[in-house]
Order: C-alpha cells, then sequence, then structure tokens
C-alpha cells in the first residue's frame, strides 16, 4: 500500500484548518502519511503540522513562495510528488487548490477529483463522494490508479490526535514561474452589515425579475424588522449589489432567523448561513437541498407564499 | 490577438434531473440544454476584448450534435468562427480526457488568450482549466472576476474568500477559468443571428486533432460508480396546507422564536 501526500495551506501565516481535515481522511485511510508546507517563514508551522497528523513534513520554506503563486506551487507539489511517490495527493477545495490540483493530476497523467466530502478505501482503490448538479444529486467515483483530489473544507472534522512526525527540507526549484503575485485586496466594508442582522429574508435566482426584490422579499424584511439578503446568481446578474450577497464569496450570516426564498441551498450559500438560529426555506422544489439545512420548510410558489406572510406579520404587528 | 474560449452544453439549470437506467449520469433525452452558465462570462469577456480593439474569437466545444446550437447561440453572439469536437471515441472521456482535447484545439488554433468557465455546472469537477494550462505549459488563473490586456500581459483579479480578491499577473498565452458575476452577459441580436448563419463551425474527430486512442471511456483514470439524491437526513418539517394555513403557522413560528 502506497503513502497519501497531504497538501497544507498556509493563510495568513499559519496553517489552515482545512488541512487538518486533510490530515484527518489521511490519519482514517490508514496509509503513510507525507505533507507539504509551502511557505515563507513557516517551519514553527511545518512543525506543528508533523505532530498533529501531517506525518513526514516536506518544507518548502522560500521567499518565492511567500504569496501563493500557482507556478510556484505547481513546482514545489511536483517536487513532494517526485520524492513521495504518493497513490493520492490530497489538497483543500479553496482558491488555492482549485487554481492548481487540477494541473498536478494533467502533469502526473493521472485521476483528479474534485470537492469531495468524503473518500474511504474499498478493495484498494479510493472510493470518493461528491455533490453534482450543484448540490442536487450526489456521485460516487472511484480512482483506478494514483489520484489527486480536493476535499471539500468542513467534510470531516479537523484532526485532533498527535503523531510523532518530523519535519524535512524539500529542495523544489521554484525559478521560471510565468505569473506573478501582485497584491490581495481585502473586502471594502459596505452599508449592508447582514453579519449583525438578527433576522434576513433572503431571495433567490427562483425570485425570477430584479424589481420582484424591492417588490417581494423586501417587504417581508420590513415587516420582520430584518435585513434582505441573496443568493449569487441574483448578484451576478446585477439585481442586487454584492452587499446582499450570503454565502462562501459574500457574508457569513448568523442571523436568529433566516427565510431563503427561491433559493436550491447549494454549498457555497448554506456555508454562508448554516450558522443561523432558525431557518424557513420557501421553494416549490420538494428535492431543493435547502430542505436538509432548513428548521421549516414550504413547498410551494414564493409568490403566494412570501406576499401573504408579509401581510400576516404585518397584522401580527398591529 | 486570438483568444479560443471553451464552451460546454449542459443540461437546462431548471431541467429534471432524472438517474439514467445505468445509474452513473442523468437521462439527457428530453431535457433543455443551455451554454453552461460559467461559460457565458467567459464568452462575453472575450467579445468585449474583441469589441475594445483587434481579436478573432474563436469558440471551441466537445459533444454531440446538440452541441451545434450552443455554438451557434455563440456565433450569434459574435464569435467568429467555431470548432465542434464530436467523436463518438471522446465519450466517457473525464476531466483529463476532455482537458486533453481542448489542449489540442488550442495548439492547432495557437491563441494568445484561452478563456474557460470555472466549472461545469453538471458535474462541478472545476478541473479542465488548469488541466489545459498544464498540458500547454502556460499559466492559468482560476475565479477571475477582472481582466486586463497590457503590454502583452494579462492583469487579473482573482475571487478569494469573503469577497477578497488577489491580483495576478500572467504573461500570455495563459488561460483563465472565469467566475460568474465578472460581466453582464449580452444576448444575441437578431442581426448576429442572421450573421452566424454565414460563420464556419469546423467539426473534428479525436483523429483530426491527433488523439485516437488517448481519450474516451477507456483512457478514463476515474470512473462514475453511481449518481443519487443526496441521503436525507432530518430535514425540515414541512408545513402544509392553504396558504392561509401555511402563513398562520410561520406566523406561529416566528412568535415562538421572540421575534414577533
Ligand atoms: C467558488 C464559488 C463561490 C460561490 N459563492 C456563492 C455565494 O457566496 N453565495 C451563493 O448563494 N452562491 C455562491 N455560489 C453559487 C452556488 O454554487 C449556486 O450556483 C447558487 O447558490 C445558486 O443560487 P440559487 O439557489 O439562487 O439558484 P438555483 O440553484 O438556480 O435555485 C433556484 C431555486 O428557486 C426555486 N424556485 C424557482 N421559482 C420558484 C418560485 N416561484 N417559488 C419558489 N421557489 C422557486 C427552484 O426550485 C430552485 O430550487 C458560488 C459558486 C462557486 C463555484
Ligand atoms: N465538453 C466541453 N467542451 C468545451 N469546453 C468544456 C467542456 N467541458 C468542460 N469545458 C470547459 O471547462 C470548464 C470547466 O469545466 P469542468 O472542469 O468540467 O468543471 C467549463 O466551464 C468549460 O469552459
Amino acid at each position: 500500500m502506497g503513502s497519501i501526500l497531504i497538501v497544507a495551506e498556509v493563510q495568513n501565516g499559519s496553517i489552515r484548518e482545512a488541512s487538518y481535515e486533510l490530515a484527518s481522511f489521511a490519519q482514517k485511510l490508514g496509509r503513510e502519511v507525507h505533507s507539504l508546507v509551502i511557505g515563507s517563514g513557516v517551519a514553527g508551522e511545518a512543525e506543528a503540522f508533523a505532530k498533529k497528523g501531517g506525518g513526514t513534513v516536506h518544507l518548502v520554506d522560500a521567499e518565492a513562495a511567500a504569496n501563493y503563486n500557482v507556478d510556484v506551487y505547481a513546482a514545489a507539489i511536483k517536487a513532494a510528488v517526485a520524492a513521495t511517490s504518493p497513490d493520492a495527493v490530497l489538497i483543500s477545495n479553496t482558491p488555492t487548490g482549485w487554481d492548481v490540483a487540477p494541473r498536478i493530476a494533467a502533469a502526473q497523467d493521472c485521476g483528479f477529483v474534485s470537492d469531495a466530502f468524503d473518500v474511504a478505501e474499498e478493495g484498494g482503490s479510493l472510493v470518493f463522494k461528491r455533490r453534482v448538479f450543484n448540490g442536487k444529486l450526489d456521485a460516487q467515483i472511484t480512482a483506478s490508479g494514483p489520484v489527486v483530489a480536493t476535499m471539500q473544507p468542513g467534510g470531516t472534522a479537523p484532526f485532533e490526535g498527535t503523531t510523532d512526525g518530523s519535519v524535512s527540507a524539500l529542495e523544489a526549484d521554484l525559478s521560471g514561474a510565468k505569473s506573478a503575485f501582485v497584491e490581495v485586496k481585502v473586502a471594502e466594508a459596505k452599508g449592508v452589515d447582514l453579519s449583525k442582522a438578527e433576522i434576513i429574508v433572503s431571495g433567490g435566482r427562483g425570485v425570477g425579475e430584479p424589481e420582484k426584490f424591492p417588490e417581494v422579499i423586501q417587504p417581508l424584511a420590513d415587516a420582520l424588522g430584518g435585513a434582505m439578503g441573496a443568493s449569487r446568481p441574483v448578484v451576478d446578474a446585477g439585481w442586487l449589489p454584492h452587499e446582499y450577497q450570503v454565502g462562501s464569496s459574500g457574508q457569513i450570516v448568523t442571523p436568529k432567523l433566516y427565510i431563503a426564498a427561491g433559493i436550491s441551498g447549494a454549498i457555497q450559500h448554506l456555508v454562508g448561513m448554516k450558522g443561523s438560529n432558525f431557518v424557513i426555506a420557501i421553494n416549490k422544489d420538494p428535492d431543493a437541498p435547502i430542505f436538509e439545512v432548513a428548521d421549516v420548510g414550504v413547498v410551494a410558489d414564493l409568490f403566494e407564499v412570501v406576499p401573504a406572510l408579509t401581510e400576516a406579520v404585518s397584522a401580527a404587528k398591529g | 490577438m486570438k483568444i479560443l474560449v471553451c464552451l460546454k452544453q449542459v443540461p437546462h439549470q431548471d431541467a429534471r434531473l432524472d438517474i439514467d437506467a445505468a445509474g452513473t449520469w442523468i437521462k439527457e433525452d428530453n431535457i433543455k440544454f443551455e451554454i453552461n452558465s460559467y461559460d457565458t462570462y467567459a464568452l462575453e469577456e472575450a467579445l468585449r476584448i474583441k469589441d475594445a480593439g483587434e481579436a478573432e474569437v474563436v469558440v471551441t466545444s466537445i459533444g454531440p450534435d446538440r452541441v451545434t446550437q450552443a455554438l451557434r447561440t455563440a456565433l450569434g453572439m459574435g464569435a467568429d468562427r467555431a470548432v465542434h469536437v464530436k467523436d463518438a471515441e471522446i465519450d466517457g472521456s473525464d476531466a483529463l480526457g476532455v482537458a486533453k482535447v481542448l489542449a489540442a484545439v488550442a495548439k492547432e488554433e495557437s491563441p494568445d488568450l484561452v478563456l474557460m468557465g470555472l466549472m461545469s455546472d453538471d458535474s462541478n469537477a472545476s478541473a479542465v482549466g488548469p488541466m489545459i494550462a498544464e498540458l500547454m505549459g502556460v499559466p492559468n488563473a482560476s475565479s477571475v472576476m477582472k481582466v486586463e490586456l497590457a503590454d502583452g500581459k494579462v492583469t487579473c483579479e482573482r475571487e478569494l474568500e469573503g469577497g477578497a480578491l488577489e491580483v495576478v499577473e500572467l504573461q500570455t498565452p495563459c488561460v483563465l477559468a472565469v467566475q460568474s458575476g465578472l460581466n453582464q452577459v449580452r444576448y444575441a441580436s437578431l442581426k448576429g443571428i442572421m450573421a452566424a448563419k454565414k460563420k464556419p463551425i469546423d467539426v473534428k474527430g479525436a483523429g483530426d486533432i491527433g488523439l485516437s486512442g488517448q481519450v474516451g471511456a477507456g483512457a478514463a483514470k476515474t470512473t462514475i460508480d453511481k449518481i443519487y439524491p443526496p441521503p436525507k437526513g432530518e430535514g425540515a418539517e414541512l408545513i402544509e396546507g392553504s396558504t392561509g394555513e401555511v402563513v398562520e403557522k410561520l406566523v406561529g413560528k416566528i412568535k415562538e422564536l421572540g421575534l414577533l
């Protein structure tokens, strides 16, 4: 049985929680575990990772790796693959992972599985589970040989045990990059801060037309004394500005009440609202994944339910 | 400047998803198809570069006959010509197989820029863009939200988590996998649709691009064992009844939460 190579991800000087989740998966599979830590001035983090599930840590500590760069990371990962000949390379499905991981599979001419939330061993092969059709269906995928896989953050708990791994420096030629990091622009604070709202009423693509937000969604938010939110397609279409977007690439919200109308419940949306205390979902598709995270569900046309609810709430307030 | 745009035709976002007899994909007969949502943004970005200066926009898609419709739409929006890779031999390819075919098309076309979507709405793989870049030996950027061209270089903004953006500079040629929302996508005009009828669609097979025997189900290194509805957990308490009854119960719940 071969080994597993984890590509740990350093963010703001520390190894991300998602990398410790990779350690959980790798340790569970019961194979020899190797890790790659890439960054600048991260020897201490590498030591910590070796003691917490990372196994034998190969460290690429270089000025050139101070910030993420696809060419530099690809070169470092290829060097680690050459040094360890793993059966599986595990990378987190983050903006870094989805930028670089497929390159490694192409370079190795091996299998690739993305955004898996589970991996297990069956008859010597690795079997992955992942979502397809934006969360509406699941798929089980078997890799017939070596594989590069990105794992969904939150797919398992971070590794909590202690292991006695060691750290050694890995030689990698990081020169010859054809792209260069310039800067990271952090999100500016906007007018609408949904992170503090107690009640949020969000509309999705099912709302259908831009006018329906002020006509149907906002009035319910107003009646409840809450704020309006939206899913990404609403913002992409220019119906509402980005500050209304809830999700992995928008705001993370934790209201006492979250009402989702015409939102299917793709993982990137759920990441943004699953910390809500109570969720009401209104969707005409009984199989919409949003009903799995909602406390209360209504399978109906939002254009019937939402205006009637607005009226009833206003009446209840008197 | 030459731009190659990779377009996938996928089941319409509102199509019924019935699992096929083999249990490994959905039934594709009798449903509507459309251009993958992310790819429409890639095409729009290419057309904007063309509108702002000189560029030839070539669109390419791998798939059966129905894909002609997607290519016609793209030509109607303003693309100059299309390459349709159609070959039963390619069926059942995994993402790497698809990337090999598209990289072979890119090799023939030698574009300055390859634009594509971040992921396909059906398989959600997010794989093909960086794979093509690796096969071409060029840099790539994914989740691209802004593209600027100057002095033979491309400056992009990549979307990170929580609304942060990473600015990255790439040499050309390069591969950009775009995120939804980076522009507002145009519709094909009537004039555009008429003009598109005269624009060429080149049809090629695996052999024409030197890949016979190297792609397709036999070469795939991953296989879908099955697809299935996600296992249901406890799920939501479903509230049923007339609109009046439903609303009354919802108001009751909101009161219980102490919010009314
Ligand atoms: C890297 C990345 C980041 C992303 N970040 C985010 C993010 O931050 N936030 C986010 O939301 N998404 C994000 N997405 C997109 C996400 O994958 C989904 O595409 C998106 O969440 C879908 O939005 P939706 O539910 O509104 O639309 P759809 O999935 O199209 O769902 C629309 C729903 O409306 C229902 N409906 C239609 N008409 C009615 C009606 N009259 N009454 C009731 N129901 C109706 C339908 O049954 C359907 O379930 C991201 C994707 C990627 C790849
Ligand atoms: N069959 C195909 N034909 C053309 N382009 C494709 C095809 N499959 C994938 N792509 C491109 O690759 C991108 C990423 O797809 P995927 O890796 O399948 O999620 C898509 O957005 C398309 O731009």
